[in-house]
């Protein structure tokens, strides 16, 4: 069971197209970033993946601060397409912003991509 | 003719007026090179790695750039135009940008003093000649200000009811519309939804407290001891911030002193709804609206800026609604800098309050969904409008024209800016068919 943490201003948004997929393999959960910070720490969150108007910055929140720029990713406004979300997941990204006008077509995109890496 | 109308609504700084903003300019984005402070809530988290030294001003420059262009041009532009107000993302995104780009430290004031006599002026001038047009699609723009203000009352509703709800949600409507018709009946000289905006974020407020502490005493109650290692990252990354931010004080209560000034003057609307408040001269209802605005923020800003080590350049935006109501410029100048003081000096408190309070966090990303809700309804709604003002059915194609397409190519443009961008380029394309001989305006 994959568990995904979403957080930022449209994590009902992201936490319903998520679920919406009906995919077996994730659990995903409406959270904030600092309660996803301390469930990192502890090892009961895989990725996170939080929305806001730019997409960057708020969206991430305290997590680029703690879990270090490394693990973290923003699209910003951007849309991208399922190869490059693999080759950031493969690249060990955790932690995902994006922008809360594009839920609809980014969500679904990062769940097939991390359900698919099982 | 067209000179009764241009003093409707112009920028008609004075000396001081215009004297205040280019001061304000150089020193935020001065305070932005420092790094010590950006007006984008995005930009703030990236500053980490700039301040420790991982990341340079140039990369840092580009995702400042990258982050606010949309919202300058899109939304702090238009609005200005339209309302005849300044707003913080026309003046303070570009001072971000600015000041993070300067190379020396010199060169960061003189360029946002730069930014600000742009503003001053060449809004002023572009105003003008807006006015004169014979289509004015800034006159027309101000018909965005009854959706604007009607639906954002509603803020709270929306926010209670993703958090808390549909039963819940639906008792805060019918007690916020109820309140909204009591106002209008029994106090009409009062903006209508100030009263229900009032109890609506209380309430919102008040549900989540009461959750927290619920399940505080419930984790009490089965034993659950909440265990903080000693060297909890997060609590070291938090001081080290507060601490920075702390060395610099002093210049953040100039800052809060300067914020606070241009509030005072009326030439400058803190928020989305509050411009048009401060347009039609209601700044008591502006300061109130401004005020309900602070809560959704104040998680948000609190743990960047003590993820960060940089603060907002608005602070809380708590010195907004304080400026409003200020009687006099020096006054507001004393209050700004101790307003200031107390934010940055209770800001590693106001942490440790919030850690405790998850629900309240919940609630101000919540609120501040809600707002992005509210408003991108009434913005299209009063761009419409403004469009069947200006060019009647002509230009609500053009207007929801241009809106639909940019939604089709994937929204280049922000939503929430797209619809008064294209009411900006419709009144431009509805001149120009003018001038074709190709369109009579609506009204002479």
């Amino acid at each position: 069971m994959t568990k995904i943490l979403t957080g930022g201003v449209g994590k009902v948004e992201v936490t319903r197209a998520i679920d919406a997929l009906g995919i077996d393999s994730l659990d995903v959960a409406a959270s904030s970033d600092i309660d996803a910070a301390m469930k990192f720490r502890a090892g009961q969150a895989d990725y996170y993946l939080g929305t806001c108007h730019t997409g960057a910055g708020a969206s991430l929140g305290v997590l680029v601060g703690l879990m270090g720029s490394a693990v973290c990713h923003t699209f910003g406004r951007g849309v991208p397409d399922a190869a490059e979300i693999d080759a950031l997941l493969a690249d060990g990204k955790k932690v995902f912003g994006f922008s809360m006008d594009q839920i609809d077509t980014i969500a679904p995109l990062m769940a097939r991509a991390i359900a698919d890496r099982g | 003719m067209s000179t009764i109308l241009a003093a409707g609504s112009g920028f008609d700084f004075t000396l001081a007026q215009q004297l205040t903003v280019i001061a304000l300019c150089a020193l935020t984005a001065f305070i932005a090179h420092m790094a010590l402070a950006v007006f984008n809530d995005g930009v703030r988290p990236f500053l980490l790695d700039f301040i420790q030294g991982r990341t340079t001003r140039s990369a840092t420059t580009a995702v400042s750039f990258g982050l606010s262009a949309g919202f300058i041009f899109g939304l702090g532009a238009p609005m200005a135009l339209s309302t005849g107000v300044l707003n913080p993302w026309l003046l303070f995104l570009p001072t971000d940008i600015l000041g993070l780009l300067s190379p020396k430290k010199w060169l960061a004031p003189i360029l946002g003093g730069a930014w600000g006599s742009v503003v001053v002026f060449g809004l002023n001038g572009a105003n003008d000649i807006a006015h004169d047009l014979p289509v004015d699609f800034l006159t027309a723009m101000q018909q965005m200000s009854t959706p604007i203000l009607f639906l954002f009352t509603l803020f709270p509703v929306l926010a209670i009811t993703k958090q808390f709800g549909r039963l819940r949600g639906a008792v805060a409507g019918v007690i916020e519309v109820a309140l909204v018709v009591l106002t209008m009946k029994l106090w009409p000289n009062m903006f209508a939804g100030a009263l229900a905006m009032a109890v609506g974020v209380l309430m919102l407020i008040g549900l989540a407290v009461a959750k927290d502490l619920r399940q505080r005493r419930a984790d009490r109650a089965a034993g659950v001891v909440e265990e903080v290692p000693a060297d909890d990252p997060m609590a070291s990354l938090f001081s080290a911030s507060a601490a920075r931010l702390r060395r610099y004080l002093p210049l953040f209560m100039v800052l809060g002193a300067g914020v606070c000034v241009l509030a005072q003057m009326h030439v400058f609307g803190g928020g989305e709804a509050t411009s048009f408040l401060i347009a039609k001269g209601q700044y008591a209802e502006a300061a109130q609206v401004d005020f309900y605005r602070v809560f959704g923020f104040v998680p948000l800003i609190a743990t960047t800026a003590l993820a960060s080590g940089a603060y907002g350049i608005a602070g809380f935006t708590l010195v907004y609604p304080i400026g409003y109501l200020m009687p006099n410029p020096f006054l507001a100048a004393v209050v700004g800098a101790l307003v200031f003081a107390v934010e940055v000096l209770a800001l590693s408190w106001i942490g440790k309050v919030l850690g405790k309070l998850p629900s309240v966090r919940d609630s101000s990303e919540h609120l501040r969904s809600a707002i992005g809700d509210t408003l991108q309804l009434a913005i299209l709604f009063g761009s419409l409008m403004a469009a069947n003002a200006m060019g009647g059915g002509l230009g609500i194609l053009i207007v929801g024209g241009l809106y639909l397409f940019n939604e089709a190519m994937g929204r280049p443009v922000v939503k929430m800016a797209a619809a008064p961008a294209a009411v900006i380029i419709g009144g431009v394309l509805l001149n120009l068919l003018y001038w074709l001989d190709l369109f009579t305006p609506v009204k002479g």
